[in-house]
């Protein structure tokens, strides 16, 4: 599903952040990805969704060679790939059926369609009874929730949640582990990059761990070893 | 059609929930465009103000005292079919002294010498208005190719320096005005530029959240364009709104200075309605789109 060739990136000047990075995720997995602050999760994360271009090497996701993505397919790439950040990312002016119903709408889909899957993901997040609200009036965990529904709403292969917890108490952040699971159980491969330690370990999932711009260890049933 | 709906429905939602923003984008719209009427105001009147000196200059043809009717009427009638010739008025001898007296009733010393002296010494005059100052010099030469014995003096070397200075005057308050314009113009259109760039920039964030869901370049861009050509429409429209009143309360004015002269304000603007503010909106809407699309061009780099 997500095939990561020897990439190597740098940052102007001279900051070296990923260095001949390789891994590969297979279909349906639950795959954490944990490392220290500075490590490299984040820009692989971002290689991963195209907002960032690597200096060598390759990215495949789902077959697709986004090495080198075009400006103008980067959007087709963000319906294909559903993505939840720590700072949730919601559009502040919107309800939160219109914020999951935008991810929608950018891709032209039909009103019906939009009236049908909307109430449903959010269903799923277990938001449906207020998805008139805006974002100011909920929590951090149902902001993170929407966040959710929102990435579902395409039905993605790839879920990559950017440390999804950070913002989080333990109870919120056990519920979001929690329905991240559930997507995964219905087949959805899952990337949690994360550096909470009590969550990784808790998984009992596959864990890869990057240092200094390197995967440094890939264990089927890992714990978080930094 | 349902891409072109999302998008109207998308500005409108923008201007609506974000109200205060909306208002204070179409506040500084409608000072730009004040400032810019306000031009056009300075420039009509400084217009009329040039035209009003150049309607005082005229050719004062100095006549023989005891020329025939006939022959002032024959003189008069050749010059007026000069092409240069906006007007010949004849004034008589009689009429000439009392224009003097009028001029000089505040001056008693003159008055009282004109009395000792017993008899009008004014001459019968033909005032030649110019159609174009700019052909004075081909008029005064051909007057001077007549060959009349009306004629009593013909001497207009005054004229040409004078004419030199208002010329000169009026060359350089047209200039200073189009420079002064040009400048505030700028100055208006940056502000205008600015503010915009300025209201994207507080959608920066929901830009990139936007691509980041997968909206296109276009998605993002068009309900920004859309505003701002609804803030310019909104604008323009309380420009029409707010400039008249405000023309009404000038005209008294402008018309108790310009007294004798045809100036009228809400006319002007009347009979240029669809230049002045039709190329306003284009204007101005042409601003807005260009800073639009360079603010979320920027915004929407992820």
């Amino acid at each position: 599903m997500i095939k990561v060739r020897n990439i190597y990136k740098t940052y102007h000047p001279k900051v070296k952040v990923l260095k001949d990075l390789s891994l590969h995720i297979k279909p349906g997995e639950f795959v954490s990805i944990v490392g220290q602050s500075g490590s490299g999760k984040t820009t692989l994360v971002k290689s991963l969704i195209g907002e960032e271009k690597i200096d060598r090497g390759k990215v495949i996701i789902g077959g697709w060679d986004i090495t080198n993505i075009g400006r103008r397919e980067v959007p087709f790439l963000r319906r294909q790939i559903g993505v939840i950040f720590q700072d949730y990312k919601l559009l502040p002016k919107k309800t939160l059926f219109e914020n999951v119903a935008f991810a929608l709408e950018v891709c032209g889909a039909q009103p019906g369609r939009i009236k049908k899957i909307v109430p449903h993901v959010l269903r799923i997040v277990g938001l449906e009874d207020k998805m008139k609200r805006y974002p100011h009036e909920i929590s951090g965990g149902e902001k993170q929730r929407t966040a959710i529904a929102r990435a579902l709403v395409h039905s993605p292969k790839v879920l990559l949640a950017d440390e999804p917890t950070g913002n989080l108490d333990a109870i919120n952040a056990n519920d979001i582990i929690d329905i991240l699971l559930s997507i995964n159980r219905f087949g959805t491969t899952v990337v949690l990059v994360s550096h909470d330690k009590e969550i990784v370990n808790r998984l009992n999932k596959r864990v890869i761990t990057i240092d200094d711009g390197r995967v440094i260890s890939d264990r089927e049933r890992g714990k978080y070893i930094i | 059609m349902l891409s072109l709906l999302r998008i109207l429905k998308f500005s409108l939602q923008d201007i609506t929930r974000n109200i205060w923003l909306s208002a204070v984008t179409v506040i500084i719209l409608i000072l730009a465009l004040f400032s810019i009427n306000m031009l056009v105001i300075v420039k009509l009147i400084s217009d009329t103000a040039v035209d009003a000196i150049k309607e005082k200059i005229d050719i004062s043809l100095y006549l023989n005292p005891d020329s025939e009717d006939n022959e002032i009427n024959a003189l008069k009638a050749t010059i007026s079919n000069f092409e240069q010739v906006k007007e010949v008025e004849y004034v008589s001898k009689s009429e000439a002294l009392e224009i003097f007296r009028q001029r000089n009733e505040d001056n008693p010393e003159i008055l009282q010498a004109l009395r000792e002296l017993g008899k009008n010494p004014l001459t019968p005059t033909l005032v030649i208005k110019p159609k174009n100052l700019d052909h004075l010099d081909q008029l005064i030469h051909q007057i001077n190719k007549l060959d009349s014995e009306v004629i009593d003096s013909r001497n207009f070397s005054d004229h040409k320096t004078i004419l030199e200075r208002i010329n000169s005057v009026t060359d350089k308050v047209s200039q200073a005005g189009l420079v002064l314009s040009m400048i505030f113009l700028l100055i208006t259109l940056s502000v205008v530029f600015n503010a915009v760039r300025v209201a994207i920039y507080t959608h920066s964030t929901e830009i990139a959240i936007m691509r980041l869901v997968g909206a296109s370049y276009y998605f993002i861009y068009m309900p920004f364009m859309i505003s701002s050509l609804v803030y310019t429409f909104i604008g323009i429209v309380a420009i029409i709104a707010v400039f008249y009143p405000f023309l009404s309360l000038l005209q008294p004015y402008l018309e108790a200075f310009f007294v004798g002269y045809n100036i009228n304000i809400i006319n002007y603007f009347n009979s240029n309605f669809i230049i002045i503010f039709g190329l306003e909106f284009l204007g101005i809407a042409l601003i807005n789109v260009i800073a639009s699309f360079l603010a979320v061009r920027r915004y929407s780099n992820v």
